[in-house]
């Protein structure tokens, strides 16, 4: 490649990026002032509490989904992660705060586990990451299911509720820890050593290996930092409810991967950051709730949110193929 | 909850969402099942007055625990089967092609019917099928490959349909326990469990009846398609057409989900504020209900679903609620297996078997809200407080 067509591709490939960002915010808006027109009620305060909250619980595992995809893998079992956070808090607890402290930290123990079980079978035994995380999804499947004896319900001790149902002047706690783990997140992939090891090792391992980066490492890092983030959003979104909940997986592991595509991570990798998956979230959860609000049945939900997917991994592949031709 | 929540499966079905999704499509699917009436194979089939006798019995009783007086069951094609050719002497091997214990309804009601097969000296082959349609079908065919004497299936569907016929081939009676298969399905003798109809009827009149026959509801389903969700909401909606001055604003599924069903719920008290009533066909989503008019600050108004521990404790929280419960007890199972029995005995079996349930409204939130036990219990429970902290539900 010459530095001219080099120049080229750059070109089209930011050219590509600042469309999706203008397209996803574009469909932001659109969906805001549909609500003004269609649905007043969207902009009433209960309902903005209730958006906030699910943007925090989409938003901290879809941060967790953009480290992952960034090294050009995909995480699938953030949902299963999900599901042990609930569990472990429910099962080590009864229900009650006492254990709370030790639970937490079992839970993330675990994850850490599974973060580890992913990262070794991705790095270590080279199994593609779509396999190996389905696989770690269906083993923690598994163990939950042999542990709670094929019932994974219950209560979660009430102090969660502190992450999940309750507010701090005013503001919902789940948006708040969102904010806080985005603005960290955003300061380690744009302004440290790690970051932009982080994005070479996505868009170029084999150089990034020649150029002293420690791919590997690197690699294991974002799993492990995907699977501590969706046990945070597994325990606030126990806290939000109070009960162990099967279908939260079912919701969230979708929803992260949707967010950080519709926002404009690249499912190569080494493009994107979780300034674009912010956006993608804010779009998702908007999109949901209007759409809710609307009456739209679970099926008219879906159609809309794969067709909103669909446009946005379409933008993605057009951005690709007008730098692969530019 | 009911017997055909389907978390395994689900969750299979989430992963292959997801794989569409990074491939550039979304969809989504949960086990669908494609019920029957409540009709069995019409051989050596009589006494239709003895039979619907029975069925109009559990629809008075839980009529009458509602003070709703004349409730009756559609005309059905019930009738008395006679079971004589299947008469053999015991003790007989009980073939169970069962759910399998996805959710603590499924896991007490697969206690229940090992319990009653060790009450009745019956040998009781086991299969789960972790709620996969898929696995039961094969499940039904190593349980066939045993010899049973009978086949009780808990039908995730119906792609087992294949396997009770070569279970009527082989002369094996069968008993649907808990969920229905197609209308004329061979070798069905007896279809056991609460019915649907009953269900969505009975709390549909209720909720009609506590506001006067006039104002705004909203309806909360389960899993789009599944027989459960569908069957109680036709009855249901049939309920409503009957009230001119009722007006049902929306229909919203909760996937007996309590985060989708408060999700659901918050947006119903934001969109349709002062909402006169909500119909549901689950504790779990009424838990929801409470729990986001909670959050709102707005009134809750009067309610419907099945008997959770769950909900019977959000409710103690919420002062002044008025709802109506109509259990789908696990222990329904039993006379899955009495019934199985009857059949080995060649006593005559009602082709349509309804049970009894109990039936209260929030008057008598105090007798069944068992605050010693965990969300995990059905309501009411006839397990002993050891069989319950046996199973961790107390």
């Amino acid at each position: 490649m010459t530095a001219a067509t080099q120049s080229v591709t750059d070109r089209s490939s930011f050219a590509g990026a600042r469309m999706r960002i203008v397209t996803s915010l574009g469909g932001i808006v659109i969906v805001l002032v549909a609500a003004a027109i269609l649905t007043p009620s969207f902009y009433g305060s209960a309902n903005l509490n209730d958006l906030f909250r699910q943007i925090g619980f989409i938003g901290v595992a879809a941060i967790g989904q953009t480290f992952v995809l960034l090294v050009a893998g995909i995480d699938l079992s953030v949902g299963a992660m999900l599901g042990l956070a609930m569990v472990v808090s429910a099962q080590l607890t009864g229900g009650h705060n006492d254990a709370l402290a030790v639970a937490v930290l079992a839970a993330l123990g675990l994850g850490l586990l599974g973060g580890a079980l992913n990262a070794g079978l991705v790095v270590g035994r080279r199994v593609p990451p779509f396999v190996a995380t389905f696989a770690t999804f269906t083993l923690i499947e598994g163990g939950i299911s042999a542990w709670t004896k094929g019932s994974p319900s219950g209560q979660v001790p009430p102090g969660l509720s502190w992450v999940g149902a309750k507010s701090i002047a005013g503001v919902p706690t789940p948006i708040l820890i969102f904010v806080v783990l985005l603005a960290v997140a955003a300061f380690v992939l744009g302004r440290t050593s790690y970051g932009r090891r982080v994005y070479a090792t996505g868009a170029n391992p084999a150089a990034s290996r020649l150029s002293g980066v420690p791919v590997r490492a690197v690699v294991t890092s974002t799993y492990l930092i995907s699977a501590v983030l969706a046990l945070i959003a597994g325990l606030m979104t126990s806290g939000y409810t109070g009960y162990v909940d099967n279908y939260l997986s079912h919701n969230l592991n979708l929803d992260s991967i949707a967010a950080a595509v519709v926002g404009g991570t690249a499912l190569t990798g080494g493009k994107g950051g979780v300034g674009r998956t912010t956006i993608g979230v804010v779009l998702i959860a908007v999109l949901i709730d209007f759409l809710g609000l609307l009456g739209v049945g679970n099926a008219g939900q879906l159609l809309i949110e794969g067709a909103v997917i669909l446009g946005a991994v379409w933008l993605q592949g057009r951005g690709r193929s007008a730098a692969q031709t530019g | 909850m009911k017997a055909h929540r389907n978390p395994a499966l689900s969750r299979f079905a989430v992963l292959a969402s997801t794989a569409a999704l990074v491939l550039a499509a979304s969809a989504c699917s949960t086990s669908r099942q494609v019920g029957g009436s409540n009709s069995a194979a019409a051989q050596d089939c009589g006494g239709k007055s003895t039979a619907q006798k029975q069925i109009d019995a559990v629809w008075q009783k839980a009529g009458a625990n509602l003070g709703l007086s004349g409730l009756r069951p559609a005309e059905t094609n019930v009738c008395q089967v006679d079971t004589s050719k299947y008469k053999k002497n015991g003790p007989y091997t009980i073939a169970y092609a069962s759910q399998g214990p996805t959710n603590s309804w499924a896991m007490e009601a697969d206690y229940f019917i090992k319990n009653e097969a060790a009450k009745q000296h019956a040998k009781l082959l086991y299969a789960s099928a972790n709620g996969d349609a898929g696995t039961q079908v094969n499940n039904i065919q190593d349980l066939l490959a045993q010899k049973p004497d009978a086949l009780i299936v808990q039908p995730m569907g119906s792609s087992v349909v294949g396997q009770v016929r070569q279970a009527a081939q082989r002369d094996i009676p069968v008993v649907v326990c808990t969920g229905r298969l197609p209308d004329g399905t061979p070798g069905v003798v007896s279809t056991v469990g609460r019915s649907y109809e009953l269900q969505g009827t009975l709390l549909a009149t209720w909720l009609a009846k506590k506001i006067n026959g006039k104002g705004r509801i909203a309806i909360l389903s389960g899993i789009p398609g599944v027989p459960t969700t569908e069957y109680e909401y036709q009855a249901a909606k049939k309920v409503f057409a009957g009230y001119p001055g009722i007006q049902v604003v929306t229909r919203q599924y909760t996937h007996w989900s309590p985060t989708e069903a408060k999700k659901v719920a918050a947006q119903l008290a934001v969109r349709y504020p002062n909402l006169d009533g909500i119909w549901t066909d689950s504790g779990v989503s009424e838990t929801g209900v409470i729990q986001a008019y909670q959050a709102a600050h707005q009134k809750i108004p009067p309610m419907t679903g099945d008997s959770s521990n769950a909900f019977l404790r959000a409710a103690s929280t919420a002062s002044g609620v008025q709802f109506a419960q109509s259990a789908y007890p696990p222990e329904q199972t039993r006379t899955c297996l009495d019934t199985a029995v009857s059949v080995l005995q060649g006593k005559k079996v009602a082709n349509v078997v309804e049970v009894n349930s109990a039936v209260y409204t929030n008057a008598e939130l105090a007798k069944y809200y068992r605050k010693d036990c965990t969300d995990n219990l059905w309501i009411p429970t006839e397990l002993t407080m050891a069989e319950a902290k046996k199973l961790k539900v107390c």
